[in-house]
C-alpha cells in the first residue's frame, strides 16, 4: 500500500532533511513513527499525506508512483488519505461540525445526511455538546478530538497522525486510539508519529524511527495490549 | 469534477476586500462618464459637422450698406447659374442678428455696426466644384467678397473630435486596466487571509477549480454590486450636467442630440465589469494554486 524507495526531500533545495529512506508498509498495517523533534516526522508525512514531492526517489501509494502523478490526479488521492494535524488546523470560521464536514463536502456531498453522519462522530468523540461550537471557543483537548474526527469521517484508506494524542487526558487518549485501532480493523493503514512510548508500548505496533533524517529501524512488535478490554474496563 | 462549495461563506469578520465593492462602483463610475463623453461628443460632433457640410458662406463686406447690397445681389445672380450650387439665399438683417446675439448681447447690435451680408450656398453631393474659379469669378464683381466653404475648419474640427473621442477611449482603458490590477491585488490579499483554509483544503482534496470557483463568486458578485452603484450615480451626474450645459449654453452651442440606444448600453457596464471581476478573480487563483503541489 505504502511503499518509500530511496526517498529523500529538501526544502527549497535545502539540505536533505530526509535522507534515502525506504520502507514498505503492509495494506491495513498500522504502525508507529518515533524519532527526536527534528529527526523528520512531520516531512515523512507531508510526502505521505501529498503536500510535498521528494527530490529523489518513489513513493509507491495505490499502486502508483505519486511522487511523479500529475498534479491534476493529486487531488484525489489526497481525498483518500486522511491526516490529523499536529497543530489541528480547524478552520476558525466554521463550527465544529463543519469542520468536520469538510472532507465530506469537498468530495461533493450535501444534504441532511452528511450532517447526521458528522453528528454521530462528534457525538462518540464526546463532543455532543459543541457541535456548534467555533475552534477559537475550544479547549486543546477538544480541538484535537474534532481534528481527529474530520481526518476518519470519509473513513480513509490511510490515516496519517502527528501526536494525535498530545493534549488529551489519559482516558481520551485511549479512546481515540480505540478509533484508530478499529479504523485499522476495517482495513485502514495507519501511521501515527509520537513521542509517546507508553503509548507505543501499549499499543504494541510496529515502530518506524527516524534520526537526522535517516530511517534507522523500522521494528515490528506484537500487539500486547487489548484497547476494546481496556475501554470496556474503564467504563465498567 | 469541481463541485460547487463556498468556503469562505461563514467568514464574518471584516476582511480585506470589504472595500471593493466601493472601489468597483468608483471604477464604474468614471468609466461610465468617460464612455458617456466619448457618445455625447461623437454625437455632437456629427451634428455639428453634418450641418456645415455640403455648405458654402459668401460674406461681402465694405462701409456702404446700399453698395453691398447691389454687390451681394449681382453675387447672388452668378452663384445661380453655377453648375453644382443647389440653393442661394441671403440671409435676412434678423437672420445675422439672431447669430450674433449670443456674442454680443442682445440689443447691442446697433446700425452704426458694419454688419456684413451673408449669402448661404447648398451644394450638390455628387458634383465637384471649383472653388477658386468660382471665387475668382465674384471677386470681379467686388474685392471684399470671402467665399468660406468650412473645410479647414472642418479639418481642424474632426482632429479634435477624434482626439478628445480617443482619449476618452483610453480613459476608458486605462480604468479597466486599473480595475484588473485592483482585483488581482484583492484577490492575492484575500488569498493571504485564508492562506491556512486553502491549504487546508487543498490538503483535502480540493480541486483547484473549487477554490476558484468561491473565489470569482464572491468577486463577481463584488465588481456587479459596485457596478449597479457606480452606474445609478453616473447617470445621476450626467443627467445633472447635461440640465446645467442647457440652461448655461442656450443659444450658444448646439446640444447635440442625446444618442440615447448608444447610452443604454451603459447598462451593461455593470455586466462587464462582474465579468472582468470574475474572470480576473479566477485566473489569479488559478495561477496562485498552480505554484502548489
Amino acid at each position: 500500500m505504502v511503499e518509500f524507495r530511496n526517498v529523500s526531500m529538501s526544502y527549497n533545495k535545502g539540505f536533505d532533511v530526509l535522507k534515502d529512506i525506504s520502507f514498505k508498509l503492509e495494506p491495513g498495517s498500522m504502525h508507529f513513527l518515533t524519532g527526536p523533534s527534528g529527526a523528520g516526522k512531520t516531512s515523512l508525512l507531508r510526502l505521505m499525506y501529498l503536500a510535498n514531492r521528494p527530490s529523489r526517489g518513489e513513493i509507491i501509494m495505490f499502486g502508483r508512483d505519486v511522487a511523479k502523478a500529475a498534479r491534476d490526479d493529486l487531488p484525489k488521492l489526497r481525498r483518500r488519505i486522511g491526516v490529523v494535524f499536529q497543530d489541528f488546523r480547524l478552520l476558525d470560521h466554521m463550527s465544529a461540525v463543519d469542520n468536520v464536514a469538510l472532507p465530506l463536502r469537498i468530495a461533493g456531498g450535501s444534504g441532511p445526511q452528511i450532517v447526521e453522519h458528522v453528528e454521530e462522530l462528534l457525538s462518540w468523540v464526546g463532543l455532543d455538546d459543541r457541535m456548534l461550537a467555533n475552534p477559537s471557543t475550544l479547549s486543546g483537548g477538544e480541538k484535537q478530538r474534532v481534528a481527529i474526527a474530520r481526518a476518519v469521517i470519509r473513513r480513509p484508506d490511510i490515516l496519517l497522525a502527528d501526536e494525535p494524542t498530545g493534549n488529551v487526558d489519559p482516558e481520551m487518549s485511549e479512546r481515540l486510539m480505540y478509533l484508530f485501532v478499529e479504523l485499522n480493523k476495517l482495513g485502514t493503514t495507519i501511521v501515527i508519529a509520537t513521542h509517546d512510548n507508553n503509548l507505543v508500548e501499549k499499543i504494541g505496533a510496529p515502530r518506524l524511527h527516524l534520526e537526522g533524517g535517516k530511517l534507522l529501524h523500522l521494528e515490528g512488535t506484537k500487539k500486547t495490549v487489548d484497547l476494546n478490554a481496556d475501554i470496556d474496563e474503564g467504563t465498567s | 469534477m469541481s463541485s460547487s462549495f463556498d468556503f469562505l461563506s461563514q467568514v464574518k469578520n471584516r476582511e480585506t476586500t470589504t472595500l471593493l465593492p466601493w472601489v468597483m462602483a468608483i471604477m464604474v463610475y468614471l468609466s461610465c462618464l468617460a464612455a458617456t463623453g466619448s457618445l455625447l461628443l461623437d454625437s455632437g460632433f456629427d451634428d455639428w459637422a453634418s450641418s456645415l457640410q455640403g455648405r458654402i458662406t459668401v460674406q461681402v463686406t465694405g462701409e456702404d450698406r446700399d453698395a453691398i447690397i447691389a454687390e451681394s445681389l449681382e453675387i447672388q445672380q452668378v452663384l445661380r447659374t453655377t453648375p453644382g450650387i443647389v440653393s442661394v439665399r441671403i440671409l435676412s438683417d434678423g437672420e445675422i442678428s439672431d447669430l450674433l446675439e449670443p456674442w454680443l448681447g442682445a440689443g447691442n447690435i446697433t446700425d452704426d455696426l458694419p454688419i456684413p451680408i451673408m449669402i448661404d450656398l447648398g451644394t450638390a453631393e455628387d458634383v465637384y466644384i471649383n472653388l477658386d474659379a468660382l471665387e475668382i469669378n465674384i471677386k470681379a464683381i467686388s474685392d471684399n467678397v470671402y467665399l468660406d466653404d468650412h473645410a479647414q475648419w472642418l479639418s481642424h474640427f474632426y482632429n479634435l473630435a477624434y482626439t478628445v473621442e480617443y482619449t476618452a477611449l483610453g480613459i476608458l482603458v486605462m480604468i479597466l486596466l486599473a480595475s484588473v490590477c485592483i482585483v488581482i491585488f484583492g484577490t492575492k490579499s484575500s488569498m493571504s487571509e485564508h492562506k491556512s483554509t486553502i491549504e487546508i483544503m487543498h490538503l483535502m482534496g480540493a480541486h483547484d477549480q473549487m477554490i476558484a470557483k468561491t473565489y470569482q463568486n464572491r468577486f463577481m458578485y463584488y465588481g456587479f454590486k459596485g457596478g449597479i452603484i457606480g452606474l445609478v450615480f453616473s447617470f445621476l451626474t450626467v443627467f445633472g450636467l447635461l440640465i446645467l450645459i442647457q440652461n448655461l449654453a442656450a443659444g450658444l452651442v448646439e446640444m447635440p442630440t442625446l444618442p440615447y440606444l448608444k447610452l443604454a448600453s451603459l447598462l451593461l457596464f455593470p455586466v462587464l465589469f462582474a465579468l472582468l471581476c470574475m474572470l480576473t478573480a479566477r485566473i489569479t487563483v488559478m495561477r496562485v494554486l498552480g505554484r502548489m503541489v
